[in-house]
């Protein structure tokens, strides 16, 4: 992974203690709430309804073991021992304190973690592939890219004050794992047929109260003038978004607004006005920061593993894990080993403070040093030897990590909700903790197959709602929690936005009416055909029929 | 009825006002019955210590089980907890006070909270 050098390290530092001086300004009451807010939230540090809460960066999804210790360690010292993977690959602390927060980005400092780009009108941590240096399916390395991106945005003193937050994704495979396509910018890294390798440029797509899949405005930018094209995109969005409605601000806006070809057309007329020379990468940056991510030091090893095999003979519970959890490496001999964070009854997206530091330990022993997140709110372990596999999995069932569930109807992508969020209407994580226990009979969720249950507290969307196969959206409905059901959205590369199936339910209907859901997918389905696939093929009339005729 | 409640600055903590100063516990909060200039004042006080407290507002309450409890779920998530870790928060102290809230029902949150619509 990248590594800091002496001025990433030293920006941390200065930045950390100058948010040290804000925070003693504010206490002493130098700085009033208004001015202050700005300054918290430039750092992470939100307050919710129990406490402030902090968010602190992944970027691109990926840790190494030490710094997984370090916000194990915070959970313990600061939280009451756990943290929350959000849906942007980052990691929220529910229960900070204002006094600790700097000493809280000191520690994180350490380990070259921080909290900036998480929260503000600025170019957020970019997502990317949680499978990136182990798909066999990548035609590059996609955190390379946003490696770049990260260093050219932090801080950015034209892109700090945008209209409105700006998030971008960054993919190299053609199956998506980072929902592209609903980002502010979505960039595909594809090979042309001369072997060049280009960008596909998404703009507009996001979720919220106005969900877009974003349109392309350019199928192939070379990839050396990745800077230059994004920066002409930001200019014009920066000029002509919207700053006097906040519902509005945001990127899709303007570009539904223009159109994708005018909007398209104005980057293409500010990006000729940019100096190549000055705004894009040079070549010998863009060597140091990937060799930074070359160096995985990976084994020849056979293709079949014999120790593995056997022990998957003997173990139906390690045949079930392989089959949800484990996917193909690039590299003979290697496994990518998903970890859920779905177990029944867990809160979706917790980890204890010990379940990090296990995944550590796993990571250094097993992992080659390397821990993903998920946009899914799981963790992965990306270059896992198949003859590591039993010892793993293993592991994995001692700290009750081992739930073979992804992508399954109980794999649920959950916001905080009501339980804690300071913009939620209802509540998200006890919705899912019911509907996850329709399908704690494993095999019946294995029959079920690929069913992405996506759930908000509220419209602005962090549960992803809109591009769920069933997608619910928690509503207040004359002061008591209701919850709109959606089906048919995709995040993936398949991206679409879900459409309302009818009049919202109430709590203690929902689960009852996605077991209802699934029972007719059952009954319409062709062959092995996902969930997704029969509500497109059948379309919304017998799923809603299903709902509301057992509803009434 | 209501209350007043804000968030301390210092860790974020709940709090309620009780005669000049601020509790952390609902149970312990004062009472103001439908004396909307008592209301306004203990505000205005809480407005005038920003290195004590932010966002101070009043809240409507209900009864319940011979308590009172906020009218607003919301409200009623904030006196106790969250309700997925039932050991977190407020509520982790247990108690009669503590039932009442969690036994009362009504409105998710757009009620409850007196001044939810700010006017600048």
């Amino acid at each position: 992974m990248y590594q800091y050098d002496a001025i990433d390290r030293e920006f941390l530092v200065d930045r950390s203690n100058e948010f040290r001086g804000q925070v003693q300004r504010r206490l002493a009451g130098e700085l009033t709430e208004d001015q202050f807010k700005p300054l918290r939230l430039m750092n992470g540090l939100y307050l919710q309804l129990h406490a402030y809460m902090l968010r602190v960066a992944i970027p691109y999804g990926s840790l190494n073991p030490a710094q997984m210790r370090r916000l194990a360690w915070i959970a313990r010292t600061y939280d009451k021992g756990y943290g929350h993977m959000t849906t942007r690959q980052n990691i929220q602390f529910n229960w900070v304190k204002l006094k600790d927060a700097p000493d809280i980005l000191d520690a994180l400092a350490q380990v070259d973690l921080h909290a900036i780009q998480t929260s503000g009108n600025c170019i957020r941590n970019t997502t990317s592939d949680p499978y990136a240096g182990a798909t066999a399916e990548e035609v590059d390395d996609p955190r390379v890219w946003c490696e770049v991106i990260r260093q050219w945005s932090t801080l950015h003193p034209e892109f700090s004050y945008l209209p409105r937050k700006f998030k971008i994704a960054v993919t190299a495979s053609a199956r998506d794992r980072t929902a592209a396509k609903v980002h502010d910018i979505g960039l595909m890294l594809r090979r042309a047929r001369d072997g060049s390798l280009g960008f596909e440029v998404i703009v507009g797509g996001g979720q919220g109260r106005t969900p877009h899949v974003g349109p392309t405005i350019k199928e192939h930018l070379p990839v050396g003038r990745l800077l230059s094209y994004l920066e002409a995109v930001l200019r014009v969005y920066n000029r002509h978004g919207r700053r006097d409605n906040i519902y509005k601000a945001r990127i899709k806006i303007l570009v539904a607004a223009l159109g994708a070809e005018e909007f398209g057309r104005q980057v293409e007329e500010e990006w000729a006005k940019i100096d190549a020379a000055r705004a894009d990468l040079p070549d010998t940056e863009l060597a140091r920061i990937r060799g930074a991510f070359a160096a995985t030091p990976f084994e020849t090893l056979p293709a079949v593993s014999e120790p593995f095999e056997a022990a998957r003979a003997a173990s139906p519970a390690l045949q079930r894990f392989v089959r949800n959890n484990v996917k193909p490496h690039k590299k003979p001999g290697y496994a990518i080993v998903e970890i859920s964070l779905k177990a029944q009854g867990q809160t979706p997206g917790d980890a204890t403070a010990d379940q990090l530091d296990v995944v550590a330990d796993l990571a250094e022993r097993y992992g080659l040093n390397d821990v993903r997140v998920t946009h899914a709110q799981n963790l992965v372990l990306p270059h896992v030897k198949l003859d590591d596999l039993p010892a793993v999995h293993a592991a994995l069932a001692a700290a009750d990590l081992a739930t073979a569930n992804i992508d399954l109807a109980s794999d649920i992508i959950a916001c905080p909700g009501l339980d804690y969020c300071a913009l939620a209407n209802a509540r998200a994580i006890g919705v899912a903790q019911d509907i996850a226990a329709k399908f704690a009979d494993e095999d019946r969720a294995e029959t079920v197959g690929e069913l992405k249950i996506k759930i908000s507290g509220c419209i602005n969307a962090c549960g992803h709602h809109h591009v769920a196969h069933i997608g619910i959206l928690g509503v207040d409905k004359k002061g008591e929690e209701f919850y709109q059901l959606s089906l048919g959205g995709s995040g993936a590369e398949d991206a679409s936005i879900g459409k309302i199936l009818g009049p919202a339910l109430p709590a203690d209907k929902v689960a009852g009416a996605i077991d209802t859901l699934v029972e007719a997918y059952l009954g319409l389905r062709n062959g092995e055909e996902r969930f997704l696939d029969t509500y497109r093929r059948v379309g919304l009339e017998p799923f809603k029929e299903a709902v509301y005729v057992q509803a009434d | 009825m209501k209350a007043i409640t804000a968030n301390r600055l210092l860790d974020g903590e709940v709090v309620f006002w009780k005669a000049g100063q601020w509790v952390d516990a609902f149970g312990d909060a004062q009472l103001f019955d439908n004396d909307d200039a008592a209301v306004e004042a203990a505000v205005a006080t809480g407005k005038g210590q920003p290195t004590v407290v932010v966002d101070v507002y009043p809240i409507d309450l209900t009864p319940s089980e011979g308590h009172w409890a906020p009218v607003s779920y919301r409200e009623r998530i904030r006196a106790l907890g969250p309700t997925n870790e039932p050991t977190h928060g407020k509520q982790a102290e247990g108690g009669e006070a503590i039932d009442a809230l969690r036994h009362a029902a009504g409105a998710a949150r757009s009620t409850g909270r007196v001044d939810l619509i700010r006017r600048k």
